[in-house]
């Protein structure tokens, strides 16, 4: 029996071989359809809007018979992304700020408020921005308001609101315990703690949650739908409504005109360098924060 | 059966990256005894156990470079099986890694990888290397319960009887009683002893008083380089070393 | 001395309630979007039940009439369909990355799945309408000998399966890299090939984590809007094939809920359409990150 298993493991061996070759080709194949997906979508859209790609697009808003095809440029959707992603962004942060230091600095983390506070952040991280988009025309009629910047912010801050508080959460609850021992050993209390040891450890990381946030927010098309309106001008008051960059695509797409349509291929290109542009800072600085992780 | 289980290492050295962790050892370890690694933590007697059976290979950094000879061959020559090289040595690890399937499937999880399928031969199988690693008595009612039920020291009698039932020639041991209580330590010890009539065995200790107990022949590890190697007796009663010496009178740890 | 104690504690009371009050919010915003949703679903429901509503098709909102069936089924195929297409990819992909990528492929395959994860859905759409749609319609429908505009469920699936990836590929990741090597060196030191430790160990271990990480991407799935609404075709019918058009609940009312206000009962079927897919949206979500966490305080 013993020979049976060591000395003729020939055959066996090489199935087993197989095996191991089939099931490697295979997942780095899915690898492969993963990275392709990617590199389809990105080169489509830099392909499709080549011909649209001029300096005007960025520099002038809409002209007149700008939707048949003639003159003008994206720039009202680009200041008004800016301005909505900026502002929600603001409001959110001015909430999970507060919201966090708190369930970090007074809240032992197996409390039951707490569980239930970071329970509720995921169920509103899970909510659909359509959702949100819904809720947020509800509430903007219970106010008797218009689509406006200030809608759509609020909008946008609700949905941004989730994503900000958890992953500052998670990165505040790394922070080791023997840290706060030493500040609470030298007289600090648990305030000074947070904002003086704990928040500087961390910056770097909730410079992260906020540009997370914000990519997220820039990108939001379903929640701005009902609530920031759109408008060929430059937004310049919290009332007026506003243009976004997703809307600005998903308009011109559906419109018959080729030109139109080009044009929403190079405003899809303005969007994504904008998110690559945020993504590619968070990476940076994520990599700063954990040098020694690979992920 | 006679001349297996000899092992010997020529010109090893290991680098992580720009790290030498292990510089030019020379060892032979003799067959059917047990040979123990002493040496302070860092010192790279982990990473001595893990080229013996290729571990290495499997994290990214590691680089390998001189010759390993179990029985005549080079384990790092291109045409060698790794996964037949592991086979021929058993591996007891610091904490003990049941798999997440059951006490009989873990005994059997190795057989039956290099072809085995008859149950009644599976049985038999099972029952041997149980026994032999004096775990059968407390286990064999309730052979089909999830091995991670078992206490942490026969957890490590479990893995002890795993790694034999591949029919390995050399058994490696990385701390294997680190984790353990004195009881589950004597125990495991023990078996160690009576493995050694069958069994090459090379044991990673930084417990001296568990090398003096287990040793024939010691190898003392220092910062990368093999210091000193010999018989048990001669390397704690007449070092030859003035290093070797700091180490077992405590000087250095 | 007395004294300054005394303001530092006053002022960290005054600290605390506040904070208090703000960290409360998020319990109070859940809470409001699931009551008002409600709330304002009721008026429907008062004069026609709930299984009507939901099994009937027949959608006429002039007419008074709303089924909500073939909305429902809608989102259901798209989301099965999208679900079906990026399970075994992304399993396999965060198999291979956690277990054979070298390091240098790593580097590469780690940014291309957060770079998928933050691309905005609308753009997702785009490639949708500009590859996929077409690739459904002129290709892969005449194989199947059957016509289609390209616009369809199909379409939208697959669309779906790229969004969803990155969220399945990330968790699942981080679940096998949990796996401790020591067992893994154990199983490879019996004479096990890789692929034999993954099969026999490592999803052992990680499986759990891995279906949790699958129903975190369905749970997505089905909230996705813009980029489904723009490539499935939005026809209000029972869909027949994978070929035909849908109208998932997120079109629906992305499409109409901004200019609902007219038509008597409009307004509370749509709401009555939010509400259903919060329902089904978080009973999913929940489900895995409550699963999740459950595994995550086991091996942590």
């Amino acid at each position: 029996m013993k020979d049976k298993i060591t000395s003729n493991p020939g055959p066996g061996l090489q199935r087993r071989k197989r095996v191991e070759f089939v099931f490697r080709a295979l997942m780095l194949t899915s690898s492969l359809v993963v990275s392709l997906s990617l590199i389809l979508i990105l080169v489509s859209i830099i392909w499709k809007s080549l011909p649209a790609l001029k300096l005007s697009m960025i520099t002038r808003t809409p002209g007149s018979g700008y939707y048949l095809g003639k003159e003008g440029g994206i720039l009202n959707a680009i200041i008004g992304s800016l301005q909505l992603t900026l502002g929600a962004t603001l409001i959110a942060l001015l909430i999970a700020l507060p919201a966090v230091i708190y369930l970090n600095t007074y809240l032992r983390s197996k409390s039951f408020l707490a569980e239930a506070i970071r329970f509720a952040l995921d169920v509103l991280w899970g909510i659909p921005s359509i959702v949100y988009g819904a809720f947020g025309f509800l509430v903007m009629l219970f106010f008797h308001l218009r689509a406006s910047l200030l809608a759509g912010m609020i909008t946008v801050a609700l949905v941004e609101l989730p994503i900000l508080s958890r992953v500052m959460d998670e990165t505040i609850r790394l922070v080791p315990a023997e840290l706060k021992e030493t500040a609470f050993s030298l007289g600090a209390n648990r305030w000074q703690t947070t904002t003086r040891v704990v928040l500087r450890q961390v910056f770097p990381g909730l410079v992260t949650a906020v540009l997370i946030a914000l990519g997220r927010g820039l990108g939001d098309a379903a929640s701005v739908l009902f609530t920031a309106g759109y408008t060929d001008r430059l937004t310049t008051s919290l009332l007026q409504p506003v243009a976004t960059l997703p809307l600005a695509i998903f308009f011109q797409l559906n419109s018959p005109f080729p030109e139109v349509q080009q044009r929403a291929y190079a405003s899809a290109a303005v969007l994504t360098l904008l998110i690559l542009l945020i993504s590619l800072i968070t990476r940076s600085l994520s990599r700063k924060l954990s040098r020694h992780k690979i992920y | 059966m006679e001349s297996r289980g000899r092992l010997s290492l020529k010109n090893l050295n290991v680098y992580y990256g720009k790290n030498h962790v292990l510089k030019n050892v020379n060892l032979e370890i003799p067959e059917k005894k047990i040979t123990v690694i002493i040496g302070p933590s860092g010192c790279g007697k982990t990473t001595l156990l893990k080229c013996l059976n290729r571990l290495l290979d499997e994290g990214e950094e590691a680089r390998v470079e001189g010759q390993i000879i179990v029985d005549g061959q080079d384990i790092y020559a291109p045409e060698i099986d790794v996964t037949l090289i592991r086979k021929k040595m058993g591996l007891l690890s610091q904490k003990p890694q049941v798999l997440p399937m059951s006490i009989y499937d873990n005994v059997a999880f190795g057989p039956r990888l290099f072809g085995l399928k008859h149950r009644p031969q599976l049985d038999q199988l099972v029952e041997k290397y149980l026994k032999l690693a004096g775990l059968w008595d407390e286990v064999k009612d309730r052979l089909h319960e999830p091995a991670s039920r078992l206490s942490i020291g026969q957890q490590q009698r479990l893995c002890l009887a795993r790694g034999l039932a591949v029919e390995p020639e050399i058994i490696l041991g990385d701390e294997p009683t680190s984790a353990l209580d004195p009881q589950s330590s004597r125990n495991v010890e023990q078996q160690l002893l009576r493995l050694k009539q069958d069994y090459t065995i090379v044991l990673v200790t930084h417990i001296l008083r568990q090398a003096r107990r287990l040793a024939d022949y010691v190898a003392f590890l220092y910062l990368g380089e093999l210091v000193e190697f010999g018989p048990a007796s001669e390397i704690f009663s007449n070092p030859k070393d003035p290093r070797t010496m700091a180490y077992i009178t405590g000087e250095i740890s | 001395m007395e004294k300054i104690r005394s303001s530092k504690i006053k002022k960290e009371k005054f600290q605390r309630l506040v904070g208090a009050a703000f960290s409360l919010f998020p319990l109070f915003l859940a809470a409001n979007i699931f009551f008002i949703l409600l709330l304002k679903a009721f008026p429907l429901l008062t004069f026609k039940s709930l299984p009507s509503l939901i099994f009937s098709s027949a959608w006429q909102p002039v007419k008074g009439q709303f089924g909500l069936w073939p909305f429902i089924l809608g989102t259901f195929w798209v989301t099965i369909t999208a679900f079906a297409l990026a399970v075994p990819v992304s399993i396999l992909t965060s198999i291979y990355i956690a277990e054979y990528a070298p390091d240098q492929l790593k580097k590469i395959l780690v940014p291309v799945i957060d770079l998928l994860a933050g691309l905005p859905s609308v753009i997702y759409g785009m490639w949708g309408v500009l590859l996929i749609v077409p690739l459904v319609g002129k290709y892969l429908a005449p194989l199947f000998d059957t016509y289609s505009s390209g616009y369809s469920i199909l379409a939208a699936g697959i669309v779906l399966a790229v969004m969803i990836l990155p969220t399945i590929i990330n968790v699942s990741v981080e679940v096998l890299n949990s796996v401790p090597m020591a067992l893994k060196e154990a199983a490879l030191s019996l004479g096990a090939t890789r692929f034999e430790v993954v099969r026999y160990v490592v999803l052992k271990k990680a499986l759990p984590g891995i279906v949790a990480a699958c129903v975190l991407g369905l749970s997505r799935a089905f909230g996705e809007t813009i980029a489904v609404l723009m490539v499935v075709g939005n026809v209000p019918e029972i869909p027949r094939s994978l070929f035909s058009p849908a109208y998932p609940l997120p079109a629906l009312l992305a499409n109409n809920y901004g200019e609902m206000m007219s038509i008597p009962g409009y307004e509370s079927a749509l709401n009555l359409a939010a509400f259903l897919l919060l329902l089904i949206v978080l009973s999913f979500n929940l489900l895995a990150r409550w699963y999740l966490t459950k595994l995550n305080r086991r091996t942590g």
